[in-house]
């Protein structure tokens, strides 16, 4: 092995690696080619579609966030949307298994606009 | 100075919303307040950078910068998940509303000094599509999947009365190479059918003429 200055930084740096717990199977990816915790592509952290959507069932995606503001409609019921449609629609509060279903007006658009899933 | 992006959707839409002012969306959490690097836990999945949610909804008389709300910032999957799970899916809000989510230290302004030489992208939706659409289209933004270095800026979803508009907003309008691989990504995580038209705008131009979603030029495919 030669001492060139190339490889003695290499050495000295070596790869920057990063530990990652995994707390649950579903945070482990679905394919071989995704590391949990995101693919290093470059410098940057990239996740695929199918990872992110997974980790939407993690526990610890589930716990309400914490310094939400109170927006009418928004974040929170509008006193007036409330009493139209059905009632689902401005549930501001959705919990996570809720908004985890898919709601109606998704299967509809579905069959003119058809998404990879 | 007196440009904005509300006043300008203001004047072509003015008719429709008569309530926009029930709610004091005037104090806003806004602006160059310094704030703390928001921590990630290390059982969490880090994303590249942080994200700050933004909300407005048509004023009757404030300025845009005022009107822009805070809702909420995060800078992991997790804490992603846990904001976007406690609001209102896009299609479900009032008309004239609209969600930015932009990483954080670019206010969703067109004169914001990262914005001020960039542009967007903007397709337009039949109603019924937004919600699916964006979640589609954040997700490629938070998992890095542009692939355009430090290019991309923000989202935006923007409710209206008879169709519903994405955007996604870039730092260098001139830089071809980037808009162009923009465009194919936004494209291609949204699987918009052929045909579908997909404009872009630079800011500069919105500035110019006060209008969000006019005089854009148009590509098909």
């Amino acid at each position: 092995m030669s001492a060139s200055p190339v490889a003695t930084q290499t050495a000295n740096n070596g790869i920057p690696t990063r530990r990652v717990r995994i707390n649950s199977e579903s945070e482990m990816p679905l394919e071989y080619g995704t590391t949990p915790g995101g693919t290093m592509f470059g410098t940057k952290i990239v996740y695929e579609r199918t990872f992110l959507l997974q980790m939407r069932t993690s526990p610890l995606a589930r716990t309400p966030p914490t310094n939400l503001p109170v927006i009418p409609g928004v974040t929170a019921p509008s006193e007036k949307e409330n009493h139209k449609k059905n009632g689902k629609v401005n549930s501001g509060r959705v919990s996570p298994t809720k908004g985890k279903g898919v709601p109606s007006s998704i299967k509809e658009e579905e069959e003119q606009f058809s998404m990879d899933m | 100075m007196a440009s904005n992006k509300f006043q300008a959707l203001g004047a072509g839409l003015s008719e429709d919303e008569e309530d926009n002012a029930h709610e004091n969306i005037a104090h806003t959490a806004a602006m160059s307040v310094k704030v703390k690097p928001l921590e990630v836990p290390p059982d969490e999945n880090p994303l590249q950078s942080t994200y700050c949610l933004w909300f407005t909804r048509k004023p009757s008389c404030k300025h845009f910068d005022q009107s822009l709300r805070q809702v909420g910032r995060f800078a992991s999957c997790e804490q992603f998940w846990r904001l976007y799970s406690h609001l209102v899916r896009p299609g479900d809000l009032q008309s004239h509303s609209d969600f930015h989510l932009f990483k954080e230290g670019i206010k969703p302004m067109w004169e914001d000094e990262v914005n001020r030489y960039g542009g967007k992208w903007i397709v337009r939706l039949r109603k019924g599509l937004a919600s699916r659409c964006w979640e589609n289209l954040i997700l490629a933004m938070l998992g890095e999947q542009f692939m355009v270095g430090d290019e991309v800026c923000g989202a935006v979803v923007s409710i209206r009365s008879h169709e519903d508009i994405l955007s996604i907003w870039n730092r260098s309008a001139s830089d071809s190479a980037a808009t162009s691989r923009i465009r194919d990504t936004f494209r291609r995580v949204l699987n918009l059918p052929p045909g579908t038209h997909i404009e872009y705008k630079a800011h500069n131009d919105s500035i110019k003429d006060l209008s969000s979603f006019r005089n854009t030029d148009v590509f098909t495919r």
